[in-house]
């Protein structure tokens, strides 16, 4: 097939200004609509065949259109609201509140005169009175006590797999729907049939989705459109119904199944990630051998469909190259390169790319990076340490054939593709909150709540008993939190996905991936995000050093954190003096060490509502400010309502030695048991980098950052499997802040947050400043 | 023993073999003008921008040994500076202390301290400076001493280490087709037995002069491409193994 790829890569970025112009999301209350319009014919099924039927009419009804800049047809645009804060400019840190109205999302649309406000409330009703929202409001009711200054906060699972498109890619829906049948045949269970015959409608979503856009394409293949359009109709004709012939119609297919599947768990399925992509389309493009440019510039229109209206809302979705099979084989192709390109050439907010590397990772993969990490203002990937993280999941129960397809899902969270409902961010644990409760007695420092029970013990009791009674208290709190988890879960599962399932080993099992008692995919869990690591173990040590030095100041102590240390400066500096982790010192780091592993074991052994573990996951996707807010003053100086610590990383200021010494500590760190994942950030100030090109300066970073993080050889522990970083200083973000017409004149800034990547400049100002702190340069200095 | 240091992190390759703990001494015997780490060199000066540690080579060592997994690929410590042979008797004990913990050892000089044999048996690498063959340039410029830099490098060679010469390719100053000729006059003797580097000028320490309030009076010292390799290919047409590490 000729691509001119010149002329489709100024479309892919004609597509993305058009898209960046749409203020509007309304698709996703359009689909509730059709939904709540067709109800009443569906009186009688179970709730995933009026999923399935549901999704019929909606596939059918839903107003499409296909831009004269697309070479593909289908958007996800129906499927996301603007909700998501950490993009949204009026997104202040104290508006965060912990308890959830889940139709909140109803506020994220402005009513108009033809989305009146009538409308938006009569479907925002008749929400309100599904089993799905009732089961979940009383979830988090009962949870109120503990989620309202945040010691955990649970939520009900969307997005957050990966799909395994390659067998609809390869054999098409109508022969997915042939295996449907044939495995109904196989089975007298009449939920499993029920479950196949709700599988069955849904795909019938994505021929009819194929067909309307087929009829737009041939309506527009007129005049010098005619090739484009033709050729679009011609692969919507055959795709994705059947299998597909070459890259071109690869991509097609799945951009349409991904729409139908995002549609199908509208509003805000955040996260859904597309697993290696390099793996997945390289087959297709080998069949007619298309160049490294033309399959990149087919590429860049994936690319664009993955960004959503003027701040690309649908965040998290995860792309990913390379990495290694079992054997230790490299399995860089053409299409990493390619993909490469594309992210390079576009710059967009989204998707996330994500690189896996291990330690036989070409030299040509780093030198290929080197552009992304050192061109200002340019994406940069997430890295994952295959070498690790197959141990991990080894570790964690996951089959030796399924190793190579872990995927990222989200940020870091590394599930197998197609087979691991992980519900990965189904509950967050605030271990900063739990430790002022300990010290406090139960009293919240920041309301004067009580949230848990009193002792009545005197100060000095408290403090030297410390640990004790904090991982008691933890176990309490855990306990509290997995309950509302599953119930969470549960809730949810009031919400099938027929359509989703079927990528996600429910032809096989012949139950939904949400079903709450049978396990619908090969691999499930619940995740557990664990906050304020650090942060705990530096008060920690802060306590015992006091208690050692002027034991006579223990209730001097207690007071000052109920006070946040006002009148007490002496005190604070004297506590912000202590040993902290992260600059090589082996009393602190090996109690962050002890800290990871008691509340990672204490998390694993909670059961989700499946009967499987949950997943402990030491990241926190900005949450260390949101959640640090309601976490009162503690004894390692940090003050009340200031950030946490940022994952597994020290809190930014304390780890001052340099980045030798901040990894050192690091590695002290059980990452065997963090299988629901970690995050860690490094700021980079660039000017460490001297090669004289790109390519050059990648391996300078393969060499000075990745080696001794990843792949030091003299580390004889298992190694970090997770960094992203953000390669600039703080001086060149507050330049591009002050006159962005200069420093960004796309308008696209792009930096890291967490695991995303986010356009700088739509990033609201506390998060903005967040960043510009965290760069933290002096927990990354490297000799010069 | 103390050991005075003004600044410490790691780097790879650079100032020695695979990743390296490196160590910036403070005190300085000479006085460049060009020089990056202005912080460094007077031992009788402090400037509150940039604190100098203090520690014991009990305590150096026991940091240096807690930091053993981060020297793969054949690194270790390198101590620079300021000048090293400042505090050569606590050096000395460092090191040695290190070659009895198996750690690799490199230091970086100016070479002009006799006191710099002293340490040899104890050095796995030597990276010295011999920044120009023309004595009353190096004196009057640097503050250098021609004669004892030279003797050192002689020491070294008999002594089979393994040298990596340093040369700040400067305009103005060394840069020129006679510098250049009097310095591979005078390196010649020794062109088996070390490697030899150019360091364009560059402009890295000027900010910190300001910030310790000195004045910063390099003007027109950069130098071009094309001198730079015309010196290297000088060398190389000579016998000399020039590197760029
Ligand atoms: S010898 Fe080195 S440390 Fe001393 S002044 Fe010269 S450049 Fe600076």
């Amino acid at each position: 097939m000729a691509i001119n790829h010149q002329k489709t890569t100024e479309m892919a970025k004609e597509l993305f200004r058009e898209e960046r112009s749409l203020m509007r999301l309304d698709g996703w209350f359009l689909s509730k609509e059709i939904g709540m319009k067709y109800e009443h014919e569906t009186e009688g099924m179970s709730k995933m065949r009026r999923t399935a039927y549901l999704l019929k009419k909606i596939a059918a009804e839903l107003p499409i259109s296909i831009s004269d800049n697309a070479v593909f047809a289908g958007t996800q645009r129906d499927a996301f609201a603007r909700s998501y804060a950490l993009i949204n400019p009026a997104f202040r840190v104290e508006t965060f509140s912990g308890y959830c109205d889940p139709t909140a999302v109803f506020g994220d649309i402005e009513p108009n005169e033809d989305i009146t406000q009538e409308r938006l409330d009569t479907v925002k009703a008749h929400d309100k009175e599904t089993d799905y929202i009732k089961e979940l409001t009383k979830v988090y009711d009962a949870a109120e006590n503990y989620t309202k200054e945040v010691a955990f906060f649970v939520e009900q699972v969307t997005g957050h797999v990966i799909p395994d498109m390659r067998h609809a890619l390869k054999v098409g829906v109508n022969e997915m729907k042939r295996e449907i049948e044939a495995n109904m045949q196989k089975t007298d269970d009449a939920e499993r049939i029920d479950a196949y015959k709700a599988m069955l409608d849904s795909l019938d979503a994505v021929i009819i989705f194929a067909a309307r856009y087929r009829e737009i394409a041939l309506e527009k293949a007129v005049g010098d459109k005619a090739e484009q359009f033709n050729r679009l109709a011609d692969a919507l004709a055959r795709v994705p119904a059947e299998g597909a012939r070459n890259l071109f119609e690869a991509i097609q297919s799945f951009i349409l199944m991904w729409q139908v599947m995002c549609l199908e768990q509208a509003p805000n399925p955040f996260a859904f990630s597309v697993g290696n992509a390099d793996r997945i389309f390289e087959p297709y493009r080998a069949m007619d051998n298309l160049s490294r440019e033309d399959a990149a510039a087919l590429f860049k229109h994936l690319l664009v469909f993955y960004n959503v209206a003027d701040r690309s809302w649908a965040i998290s979705q995860n792309l990913i190259v390379g990495g290694k099979d079992t054997e230790g084989n490299d399995l860089t192709n053409l299409c990493s390169y390619a993909l490469l390109d594309a992210y390079y050439d576009m710059n967009l907010p989204q998707p996330i790319l994500s690189v896996k590397l291990h330690k036989n990772t070409p030299d040509k993969l780093y030198e290929e990076l080197g552009r992304f990490f050192f061109t200002p203002g340019c994406l940069t990937p997430s890295l994952f340490n295959d070498d690790s993280v197959f141990e991990v999941l080894r570790n964690a129960g996951v089959a030796e054939c399924d190793l190579a397809d872990y995927s990222i899902a989200g940020c870091q969270e590394p599930l197998i593709m197609g087979k691991d409902n992980a519900n990965t961010t189904n509950s967050w644990l605030n271990l900063g909150k739990i430790l002022e409760l300990t010290l406090s007695d139960g009293v919240s420092t920041i309301t004067g709540d009580r949230i848990l029970p009193a002792t009545g013990d005197d100060a000095i009791t408290i403090l030297k008993n410390l640990r004790e009674r904090f991982y008691a208290n933890c176990q309490f709190i855990i306990k509290e939190m997995t309950k509302s988890a599953n119930g969470a879960s549960r809730a949810l599962s009031n919400l099938p996905v027929p359509f989703l399932s079927t990528l996600m080993g429910g032809i096989q099992s012949g139950y939904d991936m949400r079903d709450p008692v049978h396990q619908g995919t090969p691999y499930n869990g619940s995740g557990c995000l664990i906050h304020g690591l650090s942060i705990v173990a530096d008060s920690f040590i802060a306590v015992d050093t006091l208690l050692e030095e002027r034991p006579e100041d223990a209730e001097r102590l207690i007071k000052a954190l109920a006070n946040d240390f006002a009148g007490d400066d002496e005190l604070h500096e004297y506590l912000l003096g202590c040993k902290k982790y992260g600059n090589n010192i082996a009393v602190v780091d090996d109690e962050a060490a002890e800290v990871a592993s008691k509340v990672a074991d204490m998390v694993a052994a909670e059961k989700n509502y499946l009967g499987n573990p949950f997943r402990p996951d030491f990241s926190s996707p900005s949450t260390h400010l949101t959640y640090g807010y309601w976490v009162g003053a503690l004894p390692d100086g940090r003050k009340a309502r200031e950030m946490m610590n940022y994952g597994v990383d020290p809190l930014f200021g304390d780890a001052h030695q340099g980045l030798g010494f901040r990894v050192l500590s690091s590695f002290k760190l059980p990452y065997i048991k963090m299988n629901g994942g970690f995050a860690s950030h490094f700021g980079i100030d660039p000017n460490y980098f001297t090669g004289a090109t790109y390519e050059e300066k990648g391996i300078e970073f393969k060499n000075k950052v990745m080696r001794q993080f990843f792949f030091n050889p003299l580390n004889d522990k298992l190694a970090p499997f997770y960094l992203y970083v953000n390669v600039t200083t703080p001086e060149m973000l507050r330049k591009v802040l002050a006159n962005p017409k200069k420093y960004a004149p796309s308008g696209v800034y792009i930096m890291r947050i967490h695991g995303t990547f986010v356009n700088f400049l739509d990033l609201s100002p506390a998060i903005q400043q967040d960043i510009i702190k965290r760069l933290d340069l002096k927990s990354t200095t490297l000799e010069c | 023993m103390t050991i005075k240091y003004f600044q410490k992190g790691f780097n790879y390759s650079q100032d020695g073999p695979g990743n390296r703990l490196v160590y910036h001494l403070h005190g300085c015997n000479m006085k460049c003008p060009w020089c990056s780490n202005p912080e460094g060199m007077k031992a009788d000066a402090a400037y509150p921008a940039f604190p100098i540690t203090q520690v014991t080579v009990e305590d150096m060592l026991s940091e240096i040994i807690s930091c053993k997994p981060m020297f793969f690929d054949g690194g270790g410590v390198t101590l620079t500076g300021g000048e090293v042979t400042l505090q050569a008797d606590a050096v000395r004990e460092l090191l040695k202390r290190l070659k009895d913990e198996g750690i690799n050892t490199a230091i970086e000089t100016n070479a002009m301290s006799p006191a710099l044999p002293t340490l040899f048996p104890f050095l796995d690498h030597l990276i010295m400076d011999v920044k120009s063959a023309d004595e009353d340039k190096l004196l009057s410029v640097a503050g250098g001493v021609l004669y004892p830099i030279l003797k050192n490098l002689k020491a070294a060679v008999d002594a089979k280490l393994d040298i990596l010469v340093h040369v700040p390719l400067i305009n103005g100053f060394n840069a020129d087709e006679d510098a250049t000729d009097k310095l591979l006059q005078a390196l010649l003797p020794f062109k088996d037995d070390i490697r030899i580097e150019f360091l364009a000028y560059h402009e890295y320490g000027k900010d910190k002069w300001k910030q310790c309030g000195l004045v910063y009076a390099m003007e027109n010292a950069n130098i071009s491409t094309e001198c730079y390799k015309k010196t290297v290919s000088k060398f190389k047409a000579a016998g000399f193994t020039a590197v760029r590490t």
